[in-house]
């Protein structure tokens, strides 16, 4: 009786968990994947079958070959801007300062408060082109400004600093943190055989610290592609002529605003298998220690 | 210890339910001498929310059988169609809904709704109430690719060009002149050489209403029996005007919201725009700020797409639809018809209300209305194609965009074109 | 030395600024009138400062419902996901059973699901549930969320074998090995990581937007989206009001455990 009770017992743990992951995630991704070979307009009582053309479509449709290139540059602007930055960062706060450290964390982390309808909302006011406070201190000083939302690139890069304004100080306080997991003796050590700190970093530092960063990593491309969903959504609708769209925001696009569920299933799915590549080295190199249960 | 983390977590699940009982408790019983409605519309409060909550209320407090309960839809029209596809899939269907006019297809062929003059003939045993209240004009903006009015059209509104008073006399520009297009680039021009600020703005939004106006006014058709047509000679010659003036800077091309603020801090001197933007920029611009008649081109006369939207009966039973139809016939009242009006910006739609005493002197009041009430002669209904119209819609912001960041105009049109009527087959 | 230091200072200082003059901008504006606030935009403090915003808001919408719904919503988030997240890493912790690996890694997937893929269909369950216009029906599908588990799986780790393992031997019972030797070692985890998720569900918008449609049901995020419309012009004084008035609670929770939230996740528990 008791030995019985043992083995149900974790699956009773688990059972809450489970039930909200079959109900609004497994079954959901099987449904999207069903749809993703029809073409239906989400009402139509009848789907009609189409086979694998949403998912050539997704890769012929010159506007979908756009939106792809577009979510590399996403990526690379994010890692910049949400990784490599903040990690600098709190490479300099922990190791090359040390006054103000405190007050450092506790200011970054504020506009981490922020929905990011009201970051899109006030960097869209600050940054208006023609008539924004940046635009008008540019011009007394002789300056103009680009017109941003004309120019994908452009405006790629201004959506993609109002998701670093707001995630910033939370990558930031994780990457310190790991650094600040980081065994003093070994800092210590490195001091007094005179090693540069630069070179420290470079051979002690990062690589100890590696598990954390990666899992930043990996999380700054998958939430930040879906965090600039909102600004994307509030400011350019994806233009000018998808220029600043990205799959995710196409995904929605096709299924919100075009009923097209099918191609809208096919640029999921491509998504998640992108995602699950992403998931796979998060195993390898975070969840190591998942080996240990086996 | 132990009891004390117990408690905690007790508490925990005691909130936890309670939760789930309030959410219980939220669903509303009915009675069934009372018949209760919703009715969804798309106005944010910047757009006359606070209006429409007024008159439900007065609707209830008067109707003592019958309680509407007005629903928000963010995102406009677009947004309403979202949700009601949406609740379309889950058997919950609001009963008067307010559709905007680039969905009347999209909403006829997928939706089940009531024709007003079915609900007239049913509840009031003629159509008198529609005669009487609108033209045929009017009516002909509601009526889908068939030729069905799905609709009583409730709002109207046309595009007008909002010009910076200050800005025009400062440059000895004479208002006249910019009853044309080419009028409005040479003062654009001036206003450029000397300033350096834009001369025009032409809205931008998820749509191309704006754009649909100015190749109209240049005597091109957007569609000819059923099939896109603006990739025409005159078509071509529009948009390649405006890609002109935005390459030489003399326009500004920018997303909606960042345009109106140029225009509204003195930095852009005219804006076309639709008049539902008029209360806005009378509260906040501290210039002198007037509208005149959409501009044509020179040999061509003044056509512009009507904008705004239409209610549709969407209840399903008929103890509901006689409910729904009661409340669309009060809204329609002149008086009621006005405040609408008055707190949306749009004009009001039935031939009464645009003639009421009280409509008149809220245009003496606000000079800004008055061209928009007399393009409404020249207004036609918005194209609305009939198969995959959102995607054709689409394909015609697509060609806007790719001509402004400077496509080939004539081959970019001519593609969009193609694209939509190989829907249309 | 001391001059670099220095050095590292003005751009750590320039960083900051980076990130808190919007948000006086935001503060400043919702206290000018819509005309000041195209006039005098870069005043930071407002020439003719008024309260009308607020006041206006007040009269317009029902402040206090809203911030309920918003409050009831995110409690509930919280809630909901600190008890899933705690039980099912205590089951990966002292537990061995058969696809633990595979059962762990289905979780841990879940982060890298994009809404987009399960928005349609978690709609439809939603609303067949009849949980439409209910912040239930907001609440369910985000309490599928591993960062939780994993977190507190990673603070688990670090209980030493021992620990349970004596327990164990001496026939405590789960329920109590639970309660009262790991929650309170979780304590800072748990208190930094459900500050997180409160803040994260506040704000959330994207499927709010497509669960709520009633007014009365709406939450806070929702209701700023009554102040942006492009074809009725956008009142950007109000909406600033708006959110300032959204960021109070959150900005509350950050100051009450910003302690725990700033040394938080992988430093808490043993060390």
């Amino acid at each position: 009786m008791l030995n019985k009770n043992k083995k149900i017992l974790p699956f009773l743990y688990l059972l809450p968990t489970a039930i909200l992951l079959l109900v609004f995630m497994i079954v959901p991704i099987l449904y999207t994947f069903y749809l993703s070979f029809f073409d239906w307009n989400l009402i139509a009582p009848t789907k009609e079958f189409v086979g694998l053309k949403n998912y050539v479509e997704v890769f012929t449709d010159p506007i979908n070959q756009k939106v792809i290139l577009n979510t590399l540059i996403y990526i690379l602007f994010l890692i910049v801007l949400n990784f490599v930055i903040p990690y600098f960062i709190s490479l300099i706060v922990k190791f090359f300062i040390k006054k103000m450290q405190g007050a450092y964390k506790v200011l970054f982390f504020i506009p981490s408060l922020f929905s990011l309808v009201v970051g899109a909302m006030l960097f869209t006011w600050i940054l208006n082109p023609v008539s924004g406070p940046i635009a008008y201190l540019m011009k007394s000083l002789g300056m103009t400004m680009p017109n941003w939302s004309n120019s994908g690139i452009l405006a790629i890069t201004v959506i993609c600093f109002i998701t670093n304004w707001k995630v910033f100080g939370y990558n930031f306080i994780l990457l310190l943190t790991g650094l600040g997991s980081i065994p003093a003796n070994i800092i210590d050590a490195a001091k007094i055989d005179g090693i540069p700190k630069w070179k420290l970093i470079w051979n002690v530092i990062l690589p100890m610290n590696r598990g954390i960063a990666i899992y930043v990593l990996i999380l700054t491309i998958v939430q930040g592609l879906q965090y600039v969903f909102t600004p994307i959504n509030v400011i350019t609708t994806g233009g000018p002529y998808y220029g600043s769209s990205n799959i995710i925001y196409q995904t929605y696009l096709n299924a919100f605003v075009l009923y097209k569920t099918g191609t809208s299933s096919a640029l999921a799915i491509v998504t998640f298998i992108v995602f699950l590549v992403l998931l796979f080295i998060e195993i390898r190199f975070v969840e190591g220690k998942a080996k240990n249960y086996a | 210890m132990k009891n004390n983390i117990l408690k905690k977590f007790l508490l925990i699940m005691g909130v936890m339910s309670l939760a789930v009982l309030f959410a219980g408790c939220g669903k509303k019983t009915s009675s069934s001498s009372v018949k209760h409605i919703t009715y969804w519309h798309v106005n944010a409060q910047t757009q006359g929310g606070a209006t429409v909550d007024d008159l439900v209320k007065k609707f209830n407090d008067t109707h003592k059988n019958i309680k509407v309960t007005a629903k928000y839809n963010p995102d406009m029209y677009k947004g309403l169609m979202q949700n009601l596809q949406s609740a379309q899939a889950s058997g919950k269907v609001p009963d008067v809904t307010q559709v905007g006019w680039a969905y009347d297809n999209y909403f006829s062929s997928n939706f089940k709704y009531m024709m007003p003059t079915d609900a007239a003939k049913k509840f009031d045993g003629n159509t008198k109430f529609i005669d009487d209240n609108f033209s045929k004009r009017t009516l002909s903006f509601a009526k889908d690719s068939k030729g069905n009015l799905v609709g009583l059209p409730y709002s109207l509104s046309t595009p007008v060009l909002f010009i910076n008073k200050d800005i025009l006399s400062k440059y000895n520009i004479d208002e006249s002149s910019l009853t044309t297009w080419e009028g409005v680039k040479a003062a654009s021009k001036t206003i450029h050489d000397q300033s350096g600020k834009y001369g025009l703005y032409i809205q931008e939004p998820g749509d191309t209403w704006a754009q649909q106006a100015v190749m109209l006014s240049n005597g091109a058709d957007i569609q000819k029996n059923g099939k896109a047509a603006f990739a025409s000679s005159n078509g071509i010659a529009a948009y390649k005007y405006y890609q002109e003036m935005v390459n030489s800077k003399l326009a500004l091309h920018t997303p909606w919201a960042q345009g109106m603020d140029s225009f509204i801090k003195g930095d852009v001197a005219m804006a076309f725009t639709t008049i539902a933007q008029a209360s806005h920029i009378k509260k906040s611009a501290v210039f002198n700020a007037s509208a005149i008649v959409a501009p044509h081109f020179e040999s061509h006369k003044t056509v512009v797409p009507v904008g705004g939207s239409m209610l549709a009966i969407t209840a399903q039973d008929s103890e509901q639809q006689k409910a729904a139809w009661e409340f669309e016939k009060w809204m329609y009242k002149a008086e009621s018809a006005v405040t609408w009006s008055k707190g949306t910006g749009y004009l009001p739609p039935t031939k009464v209300a645009l003639e009421s005493a009280s409509f008149k002197d809220y245009v003496k009041e606000n000079p800004m209305l008055e061209p928009a009430v007399k393009t409404l002669d020249n207004a036609i209904p918005w194209t609305s194609f009939p198969k995959k119209g959102l995607q054709a819609e689409q394909s015609m912001i697509d060609a806007r965009d790719k001509i402004l960041s400077g496509s080939n105009v004539q081959s970019t049109l001519k593609a969009a074109q193609d694209k939509i009527n190989v829907e249309q087959k | 030395m001391l001059k670099k230091i220095n050095l590292w200072h003005v751009l750590l200082i320039m960083l900051v600024l980076g990130a808190v003059v919007p948000i006086l901008f935001m503060i400043s504006n919702s206290f000018k009138t819509l005309r000041d606030s195209y006039t005098t935009m870069l005043n930071l403090i407002p020439i003719h400062p008024t309260v009308n915003n607020y006041l206006l808001l007040n009269k317009q919408i029902n402040l206090l419902g809203l911030t309920w719904n918003t409050f009831f919503m995110a409690t509930i988030v919280t809630i909901g996901k600190l008890l899933t997240g705690l039980l099912t890493a205590y089951a990966f912790r002292s537990y061995q059973f058969k696809g633990k690996i595979i059962i762990y890694l289905l979780f841990v997937a879940t982060i890298f699901v994009p809404f987009t893929i399960v928005m349609i269909p978690n709609y439809l369950v939603i609303s067949k549930l009849g949980l439409l216009n209910n912040i239930l029906g907001v609440a369910l599908p985000q309490l599928c969320d591993a960062t939780g588990i994993m977190i507190f799986l990673k603070t688990m780790e670090k209980i030493p074998n021992t620990l349970i393992d004596a327990a164990k031997i001496d026939d405590i019972p789960n329920r109590k090995i639970f309660f009262n030797i790991v929650i309170p070692i979780l304590k800072p985890s748990i208190v930094s990581v459900g500050a997180i998720f409160f803040i994260n569900s506040w704000n959330e918008y994207v499927w709010p937007t497509l669960i709520l449609k009633d007014k009365a049901s709406f939450t806070l995020p929702l209701a700023l989206q009554n102040y942006i419309s492009s074809e009725g012009g956008t009142n950007f004084p109000l909406a600033m009001a708006l959110s300032t008035i959204m960021v109070i609670l959150p900005l509350i929770i950050y100051l009450i455990f910003q302690k725990y939230i700033l040394n938080s996740i992988s430093n808490s528990g043993l060390k």
